[in-house]
């Protein structure tokens, strides 16, 4: 089937998604309502091919991987500009989109001479599969310095990420020029691409940090269930409705006015935080006073008093704390009032897993990522709100950063970032 | 340094496992019991029969959980402790903090000599002592209110790490120290060490810790040296972490000590800590034998003596947890559900 063979049919299909229909690849034709006549391998088989063979359009309006519902596995991948000059540094950017595209899209690739290093790591196999993937580029303040006359387009609300009173920031491990979130349906496809995406721009990007997250398995009860994170906790419950367009140009979009500059339009900030979890200390707490510091039943999810996930925790029932504590994780994240529906943010999260530290202790955490439209009121007001929970004294925060997240390429004939230097 | 910990009393070891078999389902009615048997299985083919490490089945568990709930107390159940109890505890605790603040004192007043006299090796030896004595002070740090920061806060923390103008105290010597900076500069952090060091004095002869946070200290103590100093967070350039570990190993012992009289007898809790508490000194000591009696640098521990340490201090880790259970003041009050506000509200 010819490329736009397959994006046709997957328009008659229904579009892309887990649960829609897909092909191409010589998967063949899969669909994940289940059939009486096969066997849970079949039919795990089938699932997988159907995962794998979701696409996530690269060009559009919004970049791919901010209003797309989490992949299983991520990367983030901060970049350090050594390009000489802006012309340089434009043919990396373009280079990343172009090959972004291409990764997003998958097929086989060209095969060169047989005594040439191939085009392909080849690691995801001679027809790459394009599993989901999703290539978000973002830009960090530091770009927006003398170095390429960038600086009286930085975005307005865009500064570099400085510590909170409980962080212990590595500088290695924060900040950077440019930043990739690669995220997709597998870890082999998003290490592919974190391989391929640095290859063709190696003499004017060079690597400064990198992250790798993944999330539970879909482990229930419901298909809506969020998972769990490192403690055990459900993560994710509360969060803005991305189908709701009105809601995101709140919350999530650039102002289109406010003294924003013109290419901002469509994009969004991001914040990214590598919170430490130290989980051995976590685990030697009592699961009532974990419930309390969180603010909701481990096993449920359910707010404290409540029975279900997605219940409304009713503050305004409770407001001496008796129930839910006013210094509650989620109660001082999202305090449900007036005065903070603004302050939402569209949070996404995956947990990390890096070995032992110099102690023998579990090296893991949360890759938090939140995106919004203006970081000082969003973000900041609840990490301040956030600063003095009892849960401080058993996460870290070591690094991260503040990104601009532009619109996505138009086409294949444009690439992310382009209004920038237009 | 854990600095607010929850002021909330915590349920026995035991109670709190089985509030998760009960969890999300209320534990007024009877009818919850066998209901919550079946969701802590997110699937509904698979049944769960028994409690790992239990010697109960999960019904009786949440038999006996449901009884306990109800009838706090029944059950064998520890009887709280009244608070009274720790006024003797916290009070020797004070005398022993007011003692490393005054050795505090002696140092860095002999420090700031040290640098004035441009004597790099005799001012690294009296900063290990200042912070030797500093950490003596483990279970009272939530108490100093904004003085703990100013003297041993960390860079991480601010805006521009080491470069912060708000960069003092302690850490900020140590850098200058173990990086070759010139004692001049250093001469200006140090008076104003020894400023926020005098006012300690004040501070710790009125600390007070509510018993809840002070049996909490038994264990988080060490939970700091494990999480920040044997990790090399918190001394990265002295690589004093091991030296402070032992200190603040000597703080927890302290602290055991002082709550002896209330443990005894408590679920048979003291023995198991008074092992591990012996065996991790005899490693810490150990090592500094085979040092020649100096407290080597974490970096130059080797692998096995890393191990060793970080084995043992996990293990005794998962013992002292067991000391703020035992020492519980008052019975948590059953958390009201929604349904019940909003009847209330009605």
């Amino acid at each position: 089937m010819s490329e736009i063979d397959r994006r046709s049919f997957l328009k008659r299909a229904g579009g892309v998604g887990l649960g829609g229909l897909a092909a191409g690849y010589g998967l063949g034709a899969a669909t994940t309502e289940a059939r009486a006549d096969e066997s849970p391998e079949q039919a795990a088989q089938r699932v997988n091919e159907v995962e794998l063979s979701t696409t996530r359009d690269f060009d559009g309006v919004h970049q791919a991987g901010i209003l797309t519902p989490a992949a299983d596995f991520s990367a983030f991948l901060a970049l350090d500009s050594i390009a000489g000059g802006q012309a340089e540094l434009i043919t990396a950017l373009q280079a990343i989109s172009s090959r972004a595209r291409e990764l997003t899209r998958g097929g086989a690739f060209p095969l060169t001479e047989y005594d040439a290093p191939p085009a392909d790591s080849g690691t995801l196999g001679p027809s790459i599969a394009p599993d989901g993937l999703t290539v978000t580029v973002a830009f960090g303040a530091s770009l927006f310095d003398d170095r390429y006359g960038l600086g009286p387009r930085r975005p307005r609300h865009l500064t570099a990420m400085t510590a909170f009173p409980h962080d212990n920031l590595d500088p290695a491990r924060t900040g950077g020029d440019v930043l990739l979130q690669i995220t997709a349906g597998h870890q082999d496809t998003v290490d592919h691409a974190v391989r391929e995406l640095v290859k063709p721009v190696r003499a004017e990007l060079a690597p400064r940090w990198t992250v790798a997250g993944f999330s539970g398995a879909r482990r229930g009860p419901s298909p809506h269930s969020s998972k769990r994170n490192h403690f055990g906790f459900r993560d994710g419950t509360s969060n803005p409705d991305v189908t709701d367009p009105k809601a995101m140009d709140r919350l999530v979009w650039a102002e289109k006015s406010g003294g924003e500059p013109a290419w901002t339009v469509d994009g969004t900030y991001q914040v990214v935080r590598a919170i430490r979890m130290h989980v051995e200390f976590w685990d030697r707490v009592g699961l009532h006073e974990q419930e309390e510091m969180i603010g909701r039943k481990r096993d449920t999810g359910a707010p404290l008093g409540g029975e279900g996930e997605f219940e409304n925790p009713r503050y305004d029932l409770d407001p001496e704390g008796e129930r839910i504590g006013l210094d509650a994780h989620i109660r001082l994240a999202n305090p449900r009032e007036p005065r903070t529906i603004d302050q939402r943010i569209l949070r996404r999260a995956w947990n990390y897993s890096e070995g032992f530290d110099a102690a023998g202790q579990l090296d893991v955490g949360l890759l938090f990522v939140a995106f919004n439209q203006d970081i000082a009121r969003q973000f900041v007001a609840i990490q301040e709100r956030l600063n003095e929970e009892p849960m401080v004294d058993y996460v870290t925060p070591e690094g991260g950063g503040y990104f601009f997240a532009p619109r996505a390429s138009r086409d294949p004939s444009d690439w992310v970032g382009s209004g920038l230097f237009a | 340094m854990p600095k607010n910990a929850p002021a909330l009393a915590v349920l026995t070891a035991g109670v709190a496992a089985l509030l998760l078999l009960l969890g999300g389902c209320g534990s007024e009615s009877s009818g919850p019991v066998a209901r919550s048997i079946r969701t802590i299985s997110a699937h509904p083919d698979i049944t769960i029969d028994h409690v790992t490490g239990g010697l109960h089945s999960v019904q009786q568990e949440a038999n006996i959980a449901m009884e306990k709930t109800r009838n706090p107390g029944a059950g064998g159940d520890l009887q709280p402790l009244h608070a009274a109890a720790f006024v003797k505890p916290v009070g020797e605790y004070r005398t022993y903090s007011e003692r490393e603040a005054k050795g505090a004192q002696r140092s860095v007043t002999a420090l700031q000599a040290d640098l004035r006299a441009g004597d790099v090796a005799a001012a690294k030896r009296d900063w290990l002592d200042a912070y030797d004595h500093y950490l003596g002070l483990g279970a009272a740090y939530g108490a100093l209110g904004t003085l703990d920061e100013e003297i041993d806060g960390n860079p991480g923390r601010l805006p521009g790490g080491t470069r912060s103008p708000e960069f003092t105290g302690l850490h900020r010597i140590e850098m200058g120290l173990w990086t070759g900076e010139a004692p001049a500069r250093l001469i200006a952090p140090a008076a104003y060490l020894t400023a926020k060091v005098d006012r300690l004095q004040t501070v710790v002869r009125t600390i007070e810790i509510d018993p809840l946070t002070y049996a909490t200290r038994a264990h988080e103590i060490l939970e700091d040296a494990q999480r920040d100093m044997l990790s090399d967070v918190d001394a990265p350039w002295s690589g004093a972490g091991l030296r402070a570990t032992a200190n603040s190993l000597a703080a927890t012992e302290f602290v055991i000590k002082t709550l002896r009289p209330l443990l005894n007898g408590r679920d048979s809790t003291i023995e198991p800590v008074d092992n591990e508490l012996a065996r991790f000194h005899a490693v810490l000591m150990g090592v500094r034998r085979e040092d020649g009696g100096e407290w080597p640098s974490l970096a130059a521990l080797t692998r096995l003596q890393h191990e060793r340490i970080d084995g043992t201090l996990g293990s005794l880790l998962q013992r002292l947890d067991d000391v703020p259970g035992a020492l519980e003041v008052q019975r948590t009050r059953p958390v009201p559900t929604i349904a019940e506000q909003k009847r209330e509200k009605q």
